[in-house]
């Protein structure tokens, strides 16, 4: 009984000498891009440990520069590039108040918007188009950019290339 | 009449539960609809039925709604500046930039595409849903990647604060459109096409309001610096422009002057401490843009 109170004095102790060391510790931050990547170490050469999803949770560890080290809700650990992650949430799909919007004006999703991004243009823009006389060259330019893909792989290859981001020197 | 007080009672629960309840409130509004009609009140389901319509006119616009809404914007300004300029490699550079920048922005979450219109003006415009727009004639006058992604981060700004919306949400009320509801836009293609046609105007013809404008370069120079673009390329850009420009009354009908553009990202980037990171990429856009453009 009698040791056991030093130890955790000792304890306590090294608990509040991390808070005054580093006081980003115990934070919380966001991820901020679409997609970000967890690494091992603070420079974009270190091998990945993770893949974070846009709006995840982190607890600030350790702060360094323009990284963050950063805990993770499933308990990993690593480093983020610091403009990748936010002090607060980030707006992700509709408020309730838009959501709510749709709802009462009843969208039927599947007659009206037809899953842009997927399939290209939506019978509403096509009905427009016509009605607007817009030829058909015209459509199929809007079509080919909605369903214009790029990888997330291909944009950080080009971010790497550039030495932008994380990749800058 | 105490059935009937009771009946009032259920469908006047049945609306306020349309309205609270973001999910099937569709539903509840027209389950309300249909038990006024059957208890004999015509009257009450016709105003259930305004009702939901004026109150679905004043909500925001939902993602789905933004979809369709910038598909149609979309054909009218390719439509209106001689269609696409057909260079591949070029517009696959425009999307990685503008993607790039988009990675970080402030509404990370929906897909952003972008053209090139093959037309000789110096201009850029963004459409709901991340449909952006740059001119031949503008990509000319840009000499780095760095003033390219500044211009992008403009565009997306005006996606990220919903700027074209928010001119459609007013029109929709001052119009009295709102019965038309944009989800009916397949049930009510003409109610559809002047709302669309209302917001084409102010984007191409009249311009956004200034305040909007001077909004999307305050946050174009953040968007861009984020991915570590030098944001002082925007400055250099615009004061550019304002030697090609000078006091074009066309321009200045669509936007704010270049010297109180030029003050607001100044002060942007000096109080958010944006680092002039010396980043410019002029050879990459010059071996992607030149002699094609």
């Amino acid at each position: 009984m009698n040791h056991r109170r030093p130890c955790l004095a000792v304890m306590l102790l090294l608990l509040i000498a991390i808070v005054i060391i580093d006081p980003a510790f115990g934070e919380t931050v966001y991820v901020a891009a679409k997609s970000a990547q967890l690494r091992s170490g603070k420079t974009s050469l270190d091998p990945v440990v993770g893949s974070l999803k846009l709006g995840e949770t982190l607890e600030v560890v350790k702060r360094d520069d323009r990284w963050l080290q950063v805990l993770t809700t499933k308990g990993v650990t690593g480093w983020i590039y610091s403009a990748n992650v936010s002090p607060s949430k980030p707006m992700a799909g509709d408020n309730e108040l838009a959501a709510l919007g749709q709802s009462v004006r009843r969208t039927d999703a599947s007659a009206v918007t037809a899953s842009a991004g997927a399939r290209g243009l939506d019978r509403a823009s096509e009905d427009y188009a016509k009605r607007s006389g817009i030829t058909q060259q015209q459509r199929d330019a809007v079509d080919r950019m909605t369903t214009y893909k790029i990888s997330d792989e291909e944009i950080q290859a080009f971010l790497k290339y550039g030495r932008l981001g994380e990749y800058a020197d | 009449m105490q059935t009937k007080t009771f009946r009032g009672l259920m469908v006047s629960g049945l609306v306020l539960l349309s309205i609270g309840s973001p999910t099937g409130c569709a539903e509840i509004q027209q389950a309300a609809e249909n038990a006024a009609r059957s208890s004999g009140n015509e009257r009450l389901a016709k105003t259930i039925h305004g009702g939901g319509n004026l109150i679905g006119g004043m909500l925001p616009i939902g993602y789905e709604e933004e979809q369709t809404i910038g598909q149609a914007i979309a054909l009218q300004v390719i439509s209106r500046y001689g269609g696409v300029y057909d260079q591949p490699d070029l517009t696959r550079y425009v999307n990685l930039v503008g993607r790039a920048v988009a990675l970080t922005c402030d509404r990370a979450d929906i897909e952003y595409r972008f053209a090139i219109l093959n037309h000789d003006s110096i201009n850029a415009f963004a459409a709901p849903a991340g449909y952006i727009f740059v001119t031949r004639g503008l990509l000319k006058t840009i000499r780095n990647e760095a003033e390219l992604s500044t211009v992008l981060g403009h565009e997306i700004g005006h996606v990220t604060q919903k700027h074209i919306l928010d001119v459609i949400q007013r029109s929709k009320q001052i119009a009295g459109v709102a019965d038309a509801g944009l989800a009916y836009a397949n049930k009510n293609p003409e109610a559809f096409k002047t709302v669309i046609d209302g917001a084409v105007k102010k984007l191409l013809d009249e311009g956004l309001d200034q305040g909007k404008e001077l909004e999307s370069d305050r946050l174009g120079v953040v968007f861009a610096s984020r991915v570590g673009y030098d944001p002082t390329a925007y400055v250099t850009f615009l004061e550019r422009l304002r030697t090609i420009k000078g006091d074009d009354k066309a321009f200045f009908k669509t936007h704010p002057k270049f010297s109180d553009r030029l003050t607001v990202v100044q002060s942007s980037i000096r109080e958010q401490g944006l680092k002039a990171t010396g980043i410019l990429l002029a050879d990459r856009f010059s071996k992607t843009s030149n002699g094609i453009l």
